[in-house]
């Protein structure tokens, strides 16, 4: 369609302008009619973890629908061969796989578990906040920044192509010159900064903040978890940052890293997969965690090999490192290189195998309750499992010359990701859902959610490797009746379609639990084992006026079963100081109008907004909380 | 209870020790590109790019700037004010000086038409030290805020944390720089 002054645009852009603008207006007049901004000033303002984890969760979904209705799209167009869906073709099937991807990993699995740990760790470690507020804050307002930097992109007619991983030369402005990766860039960039601090945060929580006893041989696994994938953050987002840094310098300034005649395209795949390898274990390892907690609360057990498990994620977290080079077998890298990474990436399975084992043995014995988190759990065992047997099928080198970039490996990643890290995140959201808001989400509702989401899935990605094994080749939008795999792709289709009606329930789900009359729960709904759930729901600012000590692992658990009460200190640490400020969503607001004048290559607003950037650092620090608090520990 | 500014002192410097892991991680990936890709197969090789004489000029004032700074690391411990201001000034003009050199250099390779389009030596070259340049200048900037802090009326407690901050970014900056000697510039300069 040719628009007046725009130019050519295809008609779902318009749509959806169309769409969002009479969503954003219906929700504006909503929150004025009810009265909502005073609510919503309050939480823009915030640096309190519990009501950042909210958000986290809140923009996630709000993405998640976003990542969702792409795949939708990418379904119905692969539904029947020779198919002619909408716009759905060509050009624009790469922008809709490719927003998908990036969208699901960065902007969805990511916030979805860092809200959850958020909410979950200081309170699992009986610590009042996070070790720095406001910087929880400057994380949480860079990951907006970065996802609307990211999505904006689409309404600009101008969403990125070259796949999530951006492979070079295609990446290069030689062959996609519009605007349309640098969005991607910058997206990533700034969000990628926001996860950097909040794994600093989380370290320094870990390592200082915890209540008195609680030596790390008694945390909960999900901290660990948390410790173990910050230390992963830690060490390979700013390999991505560097990745992005070079791409960026061949896309505007003339040198070519990545392609042209003296660049390497190889040496994009190796920077992206250093980072994108552990990032995979980044986002399935605090699922790990959430599931062991889960598991051990509804068996009514204590979990099975404690240490053992830590041994194994931290294991996991240490193989993640040394494995990126089996996304890259069929580059020709040689024989060697691809052996020792085909057995390290086996290895892999070894401790991922003793977890599995050791969550079966937690249940064995223990008086499981079915409820919403624990379906999702076990549901989670098996779906993993299929993701890790095929994980282990792809190690191989040799078959995987195969399997490689055929939709048995889209089929993989997804039992693996959404079998890991969504389930993860459903779960961990049933089950902190009165910590977040002091009400329980519904029951029948959460279950129907659960088993149209299994079924669903498993009718869409099982087929997939079916598909994969009889030669689909991933990221094409079409195929021909001779192809022989139109059967595959019309059921997968069809669980698509069954997920996407789960997610539904969701929301009627949380309408439901919102609309009024439901009454508010106690501090402990679940009968739970730590620290969290001696606090109220939903968990207050300052949870812990007096700090429970702690002498074993779950020590709240076996306080309620000798029926005496956790002994408690006031004797801690000074906390962290929180505040009320609006410099982190301003800032987030300054760094998306720096790149949108680096995206479209106006250098007046990369200068101003650039500057503005930099006289944040001395805003910051000429409004340090810590001045008055400490000119008061000076008087006393 | 122990002392507030104490413990989230050590919070801070905690957290701040993890960001130049963060940045060392940065740095070393381009340590990486730059060895890969130098010397380049066309274009200028390195050893007609760079003098020793500049090498060893900004290499002079950029490290004396690090024992400039533990004058004012003295005068944090023992609350001199004197040594404070002496410190922070001199390593002030020691690292300006150091970036005009670095400016320099950077125009007169660029004006010989050793730009960092012409082969990818000089592309990681650039990207490389110029972000180490880049943090060199952020640090000046730092500096100056801290003067004028340390004019105003701030607990004594915070200014020594944020100078202390300071002191480990400097130093840190100051590491790269002597990496950055070893692995770009000497191996070409005999």
């Amino acid at each position: 369609m040719r628009l007046p002054i725009i130019g050519y645009v295809l008609s779902d852009v318009i749509v959806s302008w169309i769409i969002t603008l009479i969503i954003g207006g219906f929700l504006l007049w909503w929150l004025t009619a009810k009265r909502k901004w005073p609510l919503i000033l309050d939480y823009i303002g915030t640096t309190d973890n519990r009501k950042i984890g909210t958000m986290y969760i809140l923009f996630a979904i709000l993405f998640f629908i976003r990542g969702g209705m792409d795949a939708m799209f990418i379904r119905t167009q692969l539904a029947v061969p020779d198919n002619d869906f909408w716009v759905f073709q060509a050009d624009k099937y790469n922008e809709v796989f490719t927003t998908h991807g990036t969208v699901m990993i960065f902007f969805v699995a990511m916030p979805l578990l860092i809200g959850l740990m958020n909410i979950a760790v200081p309170l699992q470690l009986g610590a009042n906040d996070l070790a720095f507020p406001y910087l929880n804050a400057i994380s949480f307002w860079l990951f907006v920044s970065g996802a609307f930097i990211f999505n904006m992109a689409f309404f600009f007619n101008a969403a990125p192509n070259a796949g999530w991983t951006a492979y070079a030369p295609l990446s290069n402005d030689t062959f996609t010159s519009g605007p349309n990766n640098n969005y991607y860039i910058f997206g990533l960039q700034i969000s990628g900064l926001g996860t950097i601090f909040t794994a600093i945060n989380m370290i320094v929580t870990i390592a200082r903040l915890r209540a008195p006893g609680m030596k790390l041989s008694r945390m909960p696994l999900f901290p660990w978890a948390t410790l173990v994938t910050s230390s992963l953050i830690l060490v390979a987002f700013p390999v991505l940052t560097v990745a992005l840094l070079l791409l960026m310098f061949d896309r505007f300034y003339g040198t070519s890293f990545f392609g042209g005649e003296f660049g390497s395209p190889v040496y994009w795949q190796h920077l992206f997969w250093i980072f994108g390898h552990p990032e995979v274990y980044i986002l399935v390892l605090p699922a790990f965690g959430i599931f062991s907690d889960i598991i051990s609360t509804f068996s009514r057990k204590r979990i099975y090999g404690y240490t053992s498990m830590v041994i194994s994620i931290t294991l996991i977290g240490l193989l993640g490192f040394m494995v990126w080079a089996h996304h890259m077998f069929t580059v020709g890298l040689g024989a060697l290189a691809n052996s020792v990474f085909a057995i390290t990436t086996m290895l892999i399975a070894v401790p991922t195998g003793i977890k599995v084992f050791n969550w079966l043995f937690t249940m064995r014995k223990g008086v499981v309750r079915m409820t919403t988190p624990m379906l999702f759990a076990l549901g989670f065992i098996p779906t993993f499992v299929i993701g890790g047997v095929t994980g282990v099928m792809l190690a191989v080198a040799a078959a995987d010359y195969q399997y490689h970039d055929s939709y048995f490996v889209v089929a993989h990643f997804h039992y693996t990701m959404i079998g890991g890290t969504i389930l993860g995140a459903f779960a961990g959201i049933y089950y902190w859902y009165p910590k977040m808001t002091g009400k329980m989400l519904n029951e029948k509702l959460g279950k129907w959610h659960f088993w149209l989401f299994i079924i669903g899935f498993h009718l869409t990605f099982l087929p997939q490797h079916f598909a994969g094994l009889n030669g689909m080749p991933r990221r094409v939008f079409t195929y021909t009746w001779e192809d022989g795999v139109f059967l595959f792709n019309f059921v997968s289709t069809i669980g698509a379609y069954l997920m996407g009606i789960s997610m539904l329930f969701v929301l009627w789900n949380l309408f439901k639990t919102h609309r009024s009359g439901t009454s508010s729960v106690d501090g402990d709904p679940w009968d739970g084992r730590t620290l969290e759930w001696t606090t109220d729901s939903p968990a207050p600012e300052h949870p812990f006026p007096n700090v429970p000590v702690v002498d074993r692992l779950d020590a709240y658990w076996y306080a309620k079963v000798n029926q005496t009460n956790l002994p408690q200190t006031k004797d801690v640490r000074p906390d962290p100081i929180s505040i009320r400020t609006f410099q982190p969503i301003l800032l987030a607001g300054v760094l998306m109008v720096m790149s949108i004048g680096f995206i479209y290559h106006w250098m007046w607003l990369q200068i101003l907004g650039g500057g503005s950037v930099l006289a944040f650092f001395l805003i910051r620090s000429w409004t340090d909380e810590r001045n008055e608090a400490y000119r008061k520990g000076e008087k006393s | 209870m122990k002392q507030m500014s104490d413990v989230l002192f050590l919070d801070k410097r905690f957290g701040f020790f993890l960001y130049l892991v963060v940045e060392a991680i940065m740095f070393a990936t381009l340590f990486a590109t730059y060895i890969i890709f130098t010397p380049a197969e066309r274009g200028a090789h390195p050893s007609e790019v760079f003098e020793w004489k500049t090498v060893a000029l900004t290499s002079i004032f950029l490290l004396s700037s690090s024992g400039t700074l533990l004058m004012a690391e003295k005068g944090l411990k023992n609350w001199s004010r004197k040594w404070i201001w002496v410190g922070l000034v001199t390593t002030f003009l020691l690292g300006a000086i150091f970036m005009g050199l670095e400016i320099h250099e950077f125009y007169k390779y660029a004006h010989e038409g050793y730009t960092l389009s012409m082969n990818n030596f000089l592309g990681a070259f650039y990207v490389l030290v110029g972000l180490h340049a880049s943090h060199v200048a952020f640090g000046l900037g730092w500096m100056i805020n801290l003067m004028i802090q340390f004019t105003k009326d701030m607990p004594r407690a915070l200014f020594i944390e944020k100078h202390k901050i300071f002191n480990y970014y400097w130093h840190f900056v100051d590491v790269v720089w002597v990496l950055i000697v070893t692995i770009v510039y000497l191996p070409y300069l005999f």
